[in-house]
């Protein structure tokens, strides 16, 4: 037998072996989605079969007892404002922080470093916001999440900013530039692909957390969707296909933006990989 | 240097500087001073107490729990999202016809909601639940277990979970680096006569170790920060065996005991950087001597 022919029935083995274990990845998932159209008993059963019939009532159900059109909305505001000030904040500091070749700079760089490591304090940040007088408001969740993601962001934006010749930066000085036109009109048409991993990657830790809105969305109606789920799922705990179709729909939105921007999350893990 | 300063303004660092510094590192430096306090919810007068708040961790029954649960997850979570990332991402490297979907379905449990995936599993593991089903029908009786309200195995379940869902962002990760390193290598290794294992071993680990190093440093801190996946699965329970850091620092916000809450906290960050940063400094120089 020759080493082509080996290396043939050996790749497939190991896809047998792999489609089996993806089944265990599946399985759970299938069971969701099919529950979420079934009746309340046939749900309880938590076997893997299709609807007996398709009840796509219950997504009406949900969404009106659930309260779901408002916490969308407000997970949308909270997820795309705190996206947005995270992509503009970041590369505008991360541009500074590498053209700037001083120790301060530097320094400021490792400053920013320290937030992917150091794990945040809840009570105290509930503490400064009471202070600053909007503890419980949507605004403060936004802040928060705009921080908490700075350091990601700086790491991904200074990476990139560093393969960028500075020689542009200066011939389009010498040509009259001033900073603005520099950053708006040179570095943010090339940093674009990285602007859009950076919003996709914070946009969808956002969406899915539910830390920050347990301790600061204190009134339910300025609620996230995983948060109203969450309650939802106490209030509910019988009506399995209800609990089934509200996880479905919270797991839409980052499903459609999973599949129509693969390949700026390849590239954001592809610099995680390569830089270290 | 008038280039410099023209072109390049503080300025522009002030908004990130000023969000970043109020909203995470003031909170950070302000409860280095609560965890020294009798900080409660009913003390109008904050006192200094010095060590008991750290004293207390160390004496708790319930705290050193959820020490040794926290050490538990991170430990397990660790070592089991970097040997299957590292293996399903070298299997799905070979030229197999159906490899863009398989990453695509091992992928997929990370981009959901830990709120999602906790709850699906919640039916599935109690005593009479599928996994159960599943383990008896193949004959495993013995394996079947009360998963989420046995006290010695809880914590390993939500690890388990944990790992389900997100070793395929690891797997994504790895793919990456494998794919930055140059095939030639391989074609030279064949050529000397090179067993697949030593190939693996000799060429792919070395060339590997970006990826493996920030790997096994994401794993581990956010295995440390872990609060989701616990405050769903079990809240904790049953009674106090599976409350680690995260669920007890809540437990404290609720009862008003703030100050012990932030001198968690405290060591929570001690630990982290205590492994993470010479870790970190290892890994780098161990990456530039391969």
């Amino acid at each position: 037998m020759g080493y082509t022919r080996r290396l043939q029935i050996r790749n497939y083995i190991v896809e047998a072996l792999l489609i089996l274990l993806s089944l265990l990845i599946i399985l759970p998932l299938l069971l969701m989605v099919f529950g979420s159209f079934m009746n309340s008993t046939e749900v309880l059963r938590f076997t893997l079969a299709l609807p007996e019939k398709w009840l796509f009532s219950n997504y009406v159900t949900v969404f009106e007892q659930g309260g779901l059109g408002r916490a969308f909305l407000n997970s949308i505001v909270i997820t795309g404002i705190s996206s947005i000030v995270n992509v503009v904040t970041s590369s505008a500091a991360s541009f500074i922080l590498v053209r700037r070749e001083t120790k301060l700079a530097n320094a400021l760089y490792l400053f920013f470093f320290m937030g992917l490591i150091a794990p945040m304090s809840v009570i105290t940040t509930i503490r400064v916001v009471q202070w600053l007088g909007f503890y419980g408001s949507v605004a403060s969740v936004i802040f928060i999440y705009a921080a908490l993601n700075t350091a990601f962001s700086v790491f991904l934006y200074s990476g990139f900013i560093r393969t960028i010749p500075k020689a542009l930066d200066e011939v389009a000085f010498l040509e009259g530039a001033n900073m603005f036109d520099v950053f708006f009109r040179i570095i943010t048409p090339l940093i674009v692909p990285v602007n859009a991993t950076v919003a996709i990657m914070v946009f969808m830790a956002v969406w899915n957390d539910i830390t920050i809105p347990i301790y600061f969305l204190t009134d339910s109606s300025t609620w996230t969707m995983p948060l109203s789920i969450y309650n939802f799922y106490g209030l509910y705990s019988r009506d399995w296909n209800l609990i089934f179709a509200d996880l479905v729909m919270t797991s839409l939105p980052v499903l459609i933006l999973y599949i129509l921007a693969q390949k700026y999350i390849v590239s954001g893990l592809t610099a995680g990989a390569v830089k270290g | 240097m008038k280039i410099q300063k023209r072109l390049y303004s503080y300025y522009l660092i002030w908004p990130a500087l000023l969000i970043y510094s109020a909203f995470f590192v003031l909170p950070a430096i302000i409860g280095l001073y609560y965890s020294f306090t009798d900080w409660r919810l009913d003390r109008i007068a904050i006192q200094f107490v010095g060590a008991d708040n750290f004293t207390r961790i160390f004496t708790d029954d319930i705290l050193l729990l959820a020490m040794k649960n926290t050490f538990i997850f991170a430990i397990v979570t660790v070592v089991g999202k970097n040997v299957l990332g590292i293996a399903l991402a070298v299997a799905l490297n070979l030229r197999l016809r159906t490899r863009n979907l398989l990453r695509a379905i091992f992928y997929s449990p990370s981009i959901l909601s830990i709120l999602v995936i906790g709850i699906v599993f919640t039916p599935l593991l109690r005593t009479e639940g599928a996994v159960n089903r599943i383990l008896e029908s193949i004959g495993l009786h013995g394996l079947s277990q009360a998963w989420l309200t046995n006290p010695s195995i809880v914590i390993w379940t939500i690890a388990a979970v944990s790992i389900w869902q997100t070793t395929g962002f690891q797997m994504a990760i790895y793919l990456a680096g494998l794919q930055s390193i140059s095939k030639d290598y391989y074609e030279a290794a064949t050529i000397d006569g090179a067993t697949s294992w030593k190939s693996f071993r000799h060429i792919t680990l070395p060339l590997l170790l970006p990826a493996i190093n920030i790997n096994v440093m994401l794993t581990l801190i956010g295995g440390l920060k872990v609060f989701s996946e616990v405050f769903i699965l079990t809240g904790g329970g049953p009674g106090n065996a599976s409350q680690v850091f995260g669920t007890i620092i809540l437990r404290t916000f609720g009862e008003g005991n703030w100050g012990l809450g932030t001198a968690i906290n405290t060591l929570l960050f001690a630990f982290v950087a205590v492994i993470s940063i010479p870790l970190l400094l290892f890994m780098r120089r161990k990456e530039v001597s391969e």
